[in-house]
This record gives C-alpha cells, sequence and structure tokens, in this order.
C-alpha cells in the first residue's frame, strides 16, 4: 500500500499499512486483524539487547572514596544491575580490570587501574602520550602479565599470561602495526598459527570459506579474492584483514590499537563502520584512539587515562568533547565533578 | 462497518504476510514460516502453493543437510528474478533506475549524471528516466514481470495524488511526474511519487541500519537534507503526508537564508552550500555534492584549519537539530545516509558534544546513532520497497492483472 488511500482502508494507515504481518489465524474467521500480539517483524531479542546503554555506568573516577560514592555509583563498581536497568541488559562486564599495577623494573607503568567492557559496547580508551594505553591493552591481551590487581573475565578471575592464553578466553588484540606476514595470503594470515588441520594435512577449503564468510559479514567486498598476497593490500584493507583474523575466533573482546592512525579519511571512515558493527553484533570492542572525532563516531563509553590511572569512565552520550580533553590532558574535569 | 474481515480477506491477508516475511527475511522453510507467522503447516502448504501458482515464489529442498531427523522441510524463496519492480531515485546531481527483484535484490542497474540544481524540464526528466528504465526492462527475461514502480523526489509530495508540491532544488513545479512517467513506460503499473528522504527511512527500517528499531529517524543529505521519521514501525506521514521535512526545522533564529524562505533551518546551516562557503570552498560546486563534501573532511583531516572549523560548525548545527528530535521523539536510533554519513563521521565529537548539552537526558541516554548501511542506495531502495507494496498488500490480485490486462483495465 502506498500513500494512496484506497476504499477500506483504515484513514490513517502509514505507507506500509496494515501488513503488520500479523497473520490471521485460519480457524476463527472472525477474528479481527490485529487480534494477535505477536509481530513476526519485531526486533530479534538478539538485536534488542546490543545498544549502548547498560543503564548504569555514570561518572566512577577511582579515586573518588567509596564513601562518597552514591548507591547508583557502588552498583556500577560492584558490576550489579541499577534499579531502572531495562530488562535483558547484560550487566557483567565481560572485561574488568580492578586495581591493575604494572611496573618495569622500577618504572611504574599503571597503577591501580579500573577499566571495564560491556558486550554491545564500543568502550574508547583515550589518553595522552605514555599514559598507560598501550601497556593496559598488552595485558589484557596476556603480553604483559599485570603484577597485581583483578582481571575478571565474565565475572571469574582469570590470569592470561600469554596472548594464546587469551586468545583462548576470547580475547584478541588488533596491535598498531596490525602483525601481518606481508609474504602471506590473507587467509594464511588469518589462520596463522592455528591452522585448521584434516588428517596431517592442512584444510585450506574450509579456512578459505570461512575466512570469506568472516570479510562478508563485516561487510567487506572491496577486497578481492582471499588468496591474494598482504603486500598487494592497501592500508585499509590490512586493517580490514587484521579485524576480520580478530573476530574469527568467537572473540567476546576485540582491542583495537589506533586502527586509522594510517588511514586516508575514506578508509578511517569505513573501519569506524566496521567497528560500530563489531559491537552492534554483540563483541564487546576496545577502541585506542586519539581522534576524538573518531571516538565520539562510535563509542558508547570513554575510559581516559591519565599518567598511568584512569581518571574517569564514562559513558559518551553524557559528555562533551571539551571534557574529554579536559580529562586527558589534565587529569580532571571540574564540571564532571572529577578531581585529579 | 464490517463485521469481519471474510474468508477472502483472511486468505489475501495471509498470502500477503507470508510473502513480505521471504521478501523481508529472505528464503525460510515451511516449518519455520509455520512457527513464524503462527498459521498450522497444511495452510502454510495452501498458501506457498498459490504462491507458486501465481510464479511469486518456489520451494525446493534444502541446499545444505539439516540437523533436524526426518524428512526436510522445503524451503521457500522468492522469485527474485521472474517478479521485479522499477526503482527511480531523482538526485541533484545523478539519475538512478534499478530493476529490484523481489526479495529486495537489485538485479540491474542504470545511472545518467545529471544537472538538477538549475530549473529542469518535467518532460525532459520523464523522458530520461523512461529510456533508463526501458533499457533495463528489455534487459528482463521473457517471463519476468514488472509489478509495480516508485519514485523517490527530493521534494514535497502530497499523499493524496503525488503531486510534488515543492522541489527546493529541482524546480519542477506542481506536477504528477508518476502519471507522465507511467504513460511513458507503458507497463501497466502506475509510478508511485514519495519524498525521498521518507523513502531512506524505510529501506533503513526494513534492511538497514535500523532493522528491529520501530522508533527511528532518518537524516538524508543531499544538496538539502531530508528526513524520515518512523514511529511505532511507521513512516510518520502527517496530515497529507509532508511530514518528516526536518530539514526545514529552525535552529538558527535568524540564520542563513533557506531555499524555503525561511532563515536558519537544519538544511540551511547544515546543507552542502554552506560547508562549501564555510570551508572557502564555493569553487568545487562543479563536483557532486558527494565529492564536494568528501574533500572537505578529507582536506579537514590533513590538518586544513579553515576545513575543519567549517565542520565544526556544520557539527554543532547538526547535534542542534539530532537533539531537537530526540527530545521531540525519542528515537531509538538516528541514522545519517548520504552526504551526512560524511559529515557526521567528519563532526561526530561536535555533534555527540551538542547533543550532550542539549538533548534531554531521559530521552537521549538510549539513542543509538548510525551510519546508513545501505550507503547511497538507501532512497533507490526505499523506493523499490514502496514499489513492491502493492504485490505484498495482495499479491495474486495484482499478479493476474498484470498477466492478464484485459480481465480488468488497469485504469479502474
Amino acid at each position: 500500500m502506498r500513500f494512496r488511500p484506497r476504499p477500506g482502508d483504515p484513514a490513517n494507515a502509514g505507507p506500509r499499512g496494515a501488513p503488520v504481518s500479523t497473520p490471521v489465524r485460519d480457524a476463527p474467521p472472525a477474528t479481527p486483524f490485529t487480534a494477535s500480539p505477536a509481530a513476526p517483524f519485531t526486533a530479534s531479542p538478539a538485536e534488542a539487547g546490543t545498544g549502548p546503554w547498560d543503564g548504569a555506568g555514570a561518572v566512577v573516577g577511582r579515586d573518588v572514596p567509596a564513601a562518597t560514592l552514591s548507591a547508583h555509583d557502588r552498583s556500577t563498581r560492584a558490576g550489579g544491575a541499577a534499579w531502572w536497568e531495562p530488562p535483558g541488559m547484560s550487566q557483567t562486564p565481560v572485561l574488568d580490570l580492578r586495581g591493575i599495577d604494572k611496573s618495569f623494573g622500577p618504572v611504574r607503568v599503571l597503577q591501580q587501574v579500573d577499566f571495564t567492557a560491556y558486550a554491545g559496547e564500543v568502550t574508547a580508551l583515550v589518553g595522552d602520550n605514555g599514559a598507560g594505553k598501550t601497556t593496559l591493552v598488552k595485558c589484557v591481551g596476556g603480553i604483559h602479565p599485570i603484577d597485581g590487581g583483578e582481571y575478571l573475565f565474565d565475572g571469574r578471575p582469570v590470569r592470561p599470561t600469554s596472548p594464546r592464553e587469551a586468545a583462548a578466553l576470547g580475547v584478541e588484540v588488533v596491535h598498531q602495526d596490525l602483525a601481518l606476514a606481508d609474504n602471506l595470503d590473507i587467509v594464511q594470515n588469518m589462520f596463522l598459527g592455528r591452522e585448521r588441520r584434516r588428517g596431517l594435512v592442512l584444510d585450506e577449503t574450509a579456512m578459505e570459506e570461512l575466512a570469506r564468510r568472516t570479510l562478508a559479514e563485516l561487510s567487506v567486498r572491496t577486497i578481492g579474492s582471499v588468496r591474494r598476497k598482504v603486500s598487494e593490500l592497501s592500508g585499509g584493507q590490512r586493517q580490514t584483514v587484521a579485524i576480520a583474523r580478530a573476530v574469527l575466533w568467537d572473540s567476546r573482546v576485540v582491542v583495537l590499537d589506533e586502527p586509522s592512525a594510517a588511514l586516508g579519511v575514506a578508509q578511517t571512515q569505513q573501519v569506524l563502520e566496521i567497528v560500530r558493527r563489531l559491537a552492534d553484533q554483540g563483541l564487546a570492542v576496545i577502541l585506542i584512539s586519539h581522534n576524538m572525532n573518531d571516538v565520539f563516531a562510535v563509542s558508547d563509553r570513554i575510559a581516559a587515562l591519565y599518567l598511568g590511572r584512569t581518571v574517569a569512565q564514562v559513558r559518551a552520550a553524557d559528555v562533551t568533547h571539551a571534557q574529554v580533553v579536559e580529562l586527558i590532558t589534565a587529569g580532571r574535569c571540574e564540571s564532571l565533578g572529577i578531581r585529579g | 462497518m464490517k463485521a469481519g474481515p471474510s474468508q477472502e480477506d483472511i486468505r489475501r491477508h495471509n498470502l500477503g504476510t507470508l510473502l513480505r516475511y521471504v521478501h523481508v527475511r529472505g528464503p525460510a522453510s515451511r516449518a519455520t514460516l509455520a512457527e513464524s507467522l503462527g498459521l498450522n503447516r497444511s495452510t502454510i502448504m495452501a498458501l506457498t502453493a498459490d504462491l507458486t501458482a501465481a510464479g511469486l515464489v518456489r520451494e525446493e529442498l534444502p541446499r545444505s543437510p539439516g540437523r533436524r531427523a526426518g524428512r526436510p522441510s522445503l524451503v521457500v524463496r522468492p522469485e527474485s528474478t521472474r517478479v521485479y519492480v522499477l526503482a527511480f531515485d531523482v538526485g541533484v546531481d545523478r539519475l538512478a533506475v534499478a530493476r529490484v527483484g523481489l526479495g529486495g535484490v537489485v538485479l540491474d542497474r542504470r545511472e545518467s549524471p545529471h544537472e538538477g540544481r538549475g530549473p529542469v524540464e518535467p518532460a525532459e526528466l520523464v523522458g530520461t528516466l523512461a529510456g533508463l528504465a526501458r533499457s533495463l526492462v528489455r534487459k528482463a527475461g521473457r517471463d519476468a514481470v514488472c509489478v509495480g514502480a516508485a519514485l523517490a523526489f527530493p521534494g514535497i509530495v502530497r499523499r493524496g495524488d503525488d503531486v510534488i508540491r515543492f522541489g527546493p532544488n529541482l524546480r519542477v513545479g506542481d506536477v504528477t511526474l508518476g502519471d507522465m512517467l507511467s504513460r511513458r513506460l507503458a507497463l501497466g503499473v502506475p509510478v508511485a511519487v514519495a519524498n525521498d528522504a521518507n523513502m531512506g527511512a524505510i529501506a533503513e527500517h526494513e534492511r538497514g541500519a535500523g532493522v528491529g528499531c520501530d522508533d527511528m529517524v532518518y537524516l538524508h543529505g543531499d544538496v538539502g537534507v531530508g528526513g524520515g521519521i518512523i514511529v511505532g514501525g511507521r513512516l510518520l506521514g502527517g496530515q497529507d503526508g509532508y511530514g518528516g521535512e526536518v530539514g526545514h526545522m529552525g535552529v538558527n533564529p535568524g540564520g542563513r537564508p533557506c531555499s524555503c524562505g525561511a532563515r536558519g533551518c537544519l538544511e540551511s546551516e547544515v546543507g552542502e552550500r554552506t560547508l562549501l562557503t564555510l570551508a572557502g570552498r564555493a569553487d568545487l560546486t562543479g563536483m557532486t555534492s558527494r565529492e564536494a563534501v568528501r574533500a572537505i573532511v578529507d582536506a579537514a583531516d590533513r590538518g586544513d584549519v579553515v576545513a575543519r572549523d567549517a565542520l565544526h560548525q556544520v557539527g554543532t548545527w547538526l547535534g542542534r537539530g539530532v537533539a531537537n528530535l530526540v527530545n521531540i521523539f525519542n528515537p531509538g536510533l538516528v541514522v545519517f545516509g548520504g552526504t551526512l554519513r560524511d559529515v557526521y563521521l567528519g563532526s561526530a565529537a561536535q555533534v555527540r558534544s551538542v547533543l550532550a548539552t542539549e538533548g534531554m537526558a531521559a530521552p537521549r541516554e538510549r539513542v543509538r546513532l548510525r551510519t546508513a548501511q545501505l550507503g547511497d542506495d538507501t532512497t533507490l531502495l526505499g523506493a523499490a520497497e514502496f514499489a513492491f507494496a502493492d504485490v505484498l498488500e495482495d499479491p495474486l490480485h495484482v499478479l493476474a492483472r498484470l498477466r492478464d490486462p484485459e480481465e480488468e483495465p488497469v485504469n479502474s
């Protein structure tokens, strides 16, 4: 039905009109057209649960003494549910780091860092150069063992001590340098070190199929054959392959370290859209970026580090550009009530 | 008032619902259909038999063996190559025509550059569109049937008779493009005309970023700024179908003059011309609006401070517009399409900062801001969805009428 009213139509039928897709059961002919509340075309529950909102998570500076926190803040800190949260929203963060310490010899790099990441959300990790962002993600990815503090995955305490152990949990890191082997093709890169085998030989067909499907799920059509060598790919395409490699393994958490650093505008936009889509598909995405536009374009939460400490974890919808810049450069923000 | 739907009404409704299911969701097994539509298996079988006989769907064995034991349930697929619509998109820079198969597959398309900034002669426009469409129809198979056509137009269109009341950037005047085009095509189908951004909203809601979100706002940037608002799963049309003209929402009292005659409309503050002027790139107007906007975002990314400042200002006004929309409609999703995709990604910090300060806390807390998933094809695919509306409403009648036009004249 289009805008034209037809005889018998309800006066205000929209352009898509009556077929709100509640079929009329065939048994009683007198059933009115909109009898059943079940509407086949509404959201699937999975989609409904991937919103950026988690109901809690207001500003929590870790230096605020626990006694001054409101009930709301306490429930957030404990990972508990606030009473106004919408039903079906997962409140347990996939990744919850509490009081992380890390030193390299006498150099203290991270002091009592708190960091949480939720499924279905992009959490941006921002901070000045040397604030400890990369060290923190290396701790998350199991490259650096942590010296102290709690590493909770799905609420369970864990201690990954190698990238392989982190990957077994479902944590994948896309490094700044992408860590791709130029002399290998896309499929070989995506399965490097974790090749599929069938008996004694590699299962090339299955790997190729899986690689192709993963790239298709990221809505990447520009890449061409999955048997192209990585050395032939552009910067944006390499970034896409590195992201595809990270999401191939039923990952739960994907960390992207400066994904758009060396890219042009068009590729950056494409990568941002991929980042957003990953979170919308239910992954917890951690994005490190210096570009405030990129941070605001896709993130649901912003965690700011200042000199190896967490200054604030805020919802991106509640803050302004100027406030985030103040958190990064000064380690405090009067208007948010966060004192350094 | 009728006592209730007759058997015939129910059958028609169920046929339409089943066809809409496979059209929107893709191929589905009979078992899935029975479960999702809440009809019993024998009814599903009877309905698919009717649709198969009409050539709208076909049934085949599943391609991969199922996990369940027993005889596999037949999969019902839309006849994408045999049943199609023509979708027309009149942009300011380009004309696009696509042949879109049942199920929303773009089977074939033609584009032609278009100089729509000056006065446009309706007859000439219709001639070009009809020419593109005819070359598409010739390529279709002999057994393929065109079941509808729709045209997305960047202007204000009256719902009752599809008259274009106002085309700010295409000076067409009070004409019925749809009727003219329908006569030229001579395919026996009427050509519906509607606002392009409204159609974009429908496309994003059915197949793009808005799947599963029944309250959303779609913002479309071309040279002007248009919008479509979906409330409770339906497009907000207003009394005469002019609703959703968010481009002419006043955001800056006494601001820049707008093509509509007012000052400080969203369109005049964030439109392509303003962005170009602010960036000191008015000379870029020879490019398509897409290219010009991209050039400015690119320059800003490389550190051009004038371009950055331009994006900053435009982003601030865009944020104010979004804040107003969020306060009024409390959407779950705001989608930026057309050139606004680039503008949003290039000025997201401003847009969201203004939203955070000017949007009320309660309505903004769950709103998601996203870019259009269908890319540059949102309006075109929306037109296709619009064109399919008739056949999804009453599949067998429309098909019978088209296959045997003698039985019932189209003009009735």
